[in-house]
């Protein structure tokens, strides 16, 4: 699984750096993210790009597992 | 074949907010906030910092605290805590974004408005903010050039929690300062606009409403006779033509503190949920094909001119638009300097706000940085006003703008 640490980047770094990871249409991806604001654009462009999305809140940060449908 | 969509659902969700937003500005102005100046992050921290070195900066017309950003603070705090994303973060080049929020605000000085208000001024028909609106696109374009050549101002790390509470205990301190100021009276050091205060002579001689009629505020012992100001030895100080075109100071327009209170906590709110940026939409745009943040400054506009409509502030033109000034070029410049700075720092100057009260204390430095930029723009002279630009301000947006691409250049050999 491809993973993607997006922590303590500000924007738009976070989604530039998930479009990157998702050029080559990877079947499932894992991204870490801290921010609120991250999660949620990293959540919507998994989801516009055809992605079944979850997301695990632990106290620190957010990880994003998705994978295609 | 993958299913893509270049418009998410998340568009309907920020043009709602943008609407939300762009209506409640206009409505403000109705409730006595400055024309087309609802909500404008920079003319309200500059008036913050008025209050407090107004004697010292020059700020006499513009010094007032603005509850608005009070209630932005913490409507965006209480958000972000009751969906657990308040987190204190920090230590992403807090000293470069100090200098970033500076010179953001001083370029917003120059045009008279921040990115928020470059949009509500075209949502009251001024078009003179289609030369700032240029210059956002223009200052997005530039800040793009780095973004792709890997520009960053390095990762942002948990930090100790009282840092993340910066800002709202910032916003605490305002709060209790607005009240006294309100219900009783300012504090000495303090710069008050008065109310309703219309500069007759800038600095000299100032009227103020007063059930009715105007009575003098400064100089002391001069009287209102026939509409004219007439000193304490009887000379005429200004006469009743000059006194009758004089209009309010901008820090002596306001909606009443709970008002602009509410209002400012449903715009925190808002905004910290759908993290509306009045830059990031074209950047985004532009940058990474996404366009749901395009719907934010859509829904701002639409939304500030139909109520502006209703309400019949709406004035279409170029001329005498309130607090603006038609220097095409250098509305365009200023707005793509701050644009550039508030590219560099990763959002608009409300964004910056909203993420300082969500724990991120790089942004409650920016924000700091905004504050002293504003009582530095004013002290040194370099504020625009309706006649247009100050002598000097050609010269700020030049060494602003060389600073701004020695950071950006600095910044993009970094790949961490």
């Amino acid at each position: 699984m491809k993973e993607l640490d997006v922590r303590g980047l500000s924007c738009p770094m976070p989604l530039m750096r998930a479009k990157e990871a998702l050029a080559d249409s990877p079947g499932e991806i894992l991204v870490r993210a801290d921010s609120g604001t991250a999660k949620a654009n990293v959540v919507a462009l998994l989801a516009d790009e055809g992605y079944a999305v979850s997301v695990d809140h632990t106290g620190e940060e957010y990880v994003i597992i998705a994978k295609l449908a | 074949m993958r299913k893509r969509r270049v418009i998410g659902p998340t568009a309907a969700v920020l043009g709602g907010a943008g609407l939300f937003i762009g209506a409640l500005a206009a409505w403000l102005v109705s409730r006595g906030n400055p024309g087309n100046m609802g909500l404008c992050i920079a003319c309200f921290l500059r008036d913050i910092a008025g209050f407090f070195a107004g004697a010292v900066t020059n700020q006499a017309a513009v010094a007032y605290i603005r509850p608005e950003i009070i209630g932005i603070v913490l409507g965006a705090m209480g958000a972000a805590v009751a969906t657990r994303e308040f987190r204190p973060r920090g230590g992403s080049a807090p000293l470069v974004r100090f200098a970033l929020g500076f010179a953001f605000m001083s370029a917003a000085l120059i045009f008279l408005g921040c990115t928020v208000r470059a949009w509500l001024r075209l949502g009251g028909g001024d078009l003179t903010a289609l030369w700032g609106i240029l210059g956002i696109v223009a200052g997005v374009l530039v800040g793009i050039v780095f973004l792709k050549r890997g520009f960053s101002l390095g990762r942002a790390a948990a930090v100790a929690k009282p840092l993340g509470w910066v800002l709202p205990a910032l916003a605490g301190l305002l709060l209790v300062f607005a009240l006294m100021t309100t219900l009783g009276t300012k504090p000495g050091f303090a710069t008050l606009t008065p109310e309703g205060g219309r500069a007759v002579v800038p600095g000299e001689v100032v009227v103020k409403p007063d059930g009715g009629t105007l009575v003098v505020v400064k100089p002391e012992g001069a009287t209102i006779v026939g509409g004219a100001v007439i000193a304490q030895d009887g000379s005429v100080l200004a006469d009743a033509e000059a006194v009758a075109a004089t209009k309010p100071m901008p820090g002596g327009r306001r909606a009443a503190l709970a008002v602009s209170l509410l209002a400012g906590l449903a715009i925190g709110i808002v905004a910290q949920r759908t993290r509306f940026c009045s830059i990031g939409g074209i950047r985004d745009a532009i940058l990474v094909n996404r366009y749901d943040l395009l719907f934010g400054v859509g829904g701002l506009l639409v939304g500030a001119t139909v109520v502006n409509l209703l309400l019949g502030q709406y004035v279409l033109g170029f001329a005498g638009q309130p607090v603006a000034h038609n220097d095409v070029l250098g509305n365009f410049a200023a707005m793509g300097v701050a644009t550039f700075s508030a590219m560099l720092l990763g959002g608009c100057p409300f964004r910056q706000v909203v993420m300082g009260a969500e724990g991120d204390s790089d942004s409650a430095v920016a924000v700091g940085g905004m504050l002293v930029g504003a009582g530095f723009t004013h002290w040194a002279g370099l504020a625009s006003s309706p006649a247009g630009l100050a002598p000097n301000a050609w010269l700020a947006l030049g060494v602003m703008s060389v600073l701004l691409v020695a950071v950006a250049v600095l910044g993009s050999r970094k790949t961490a």
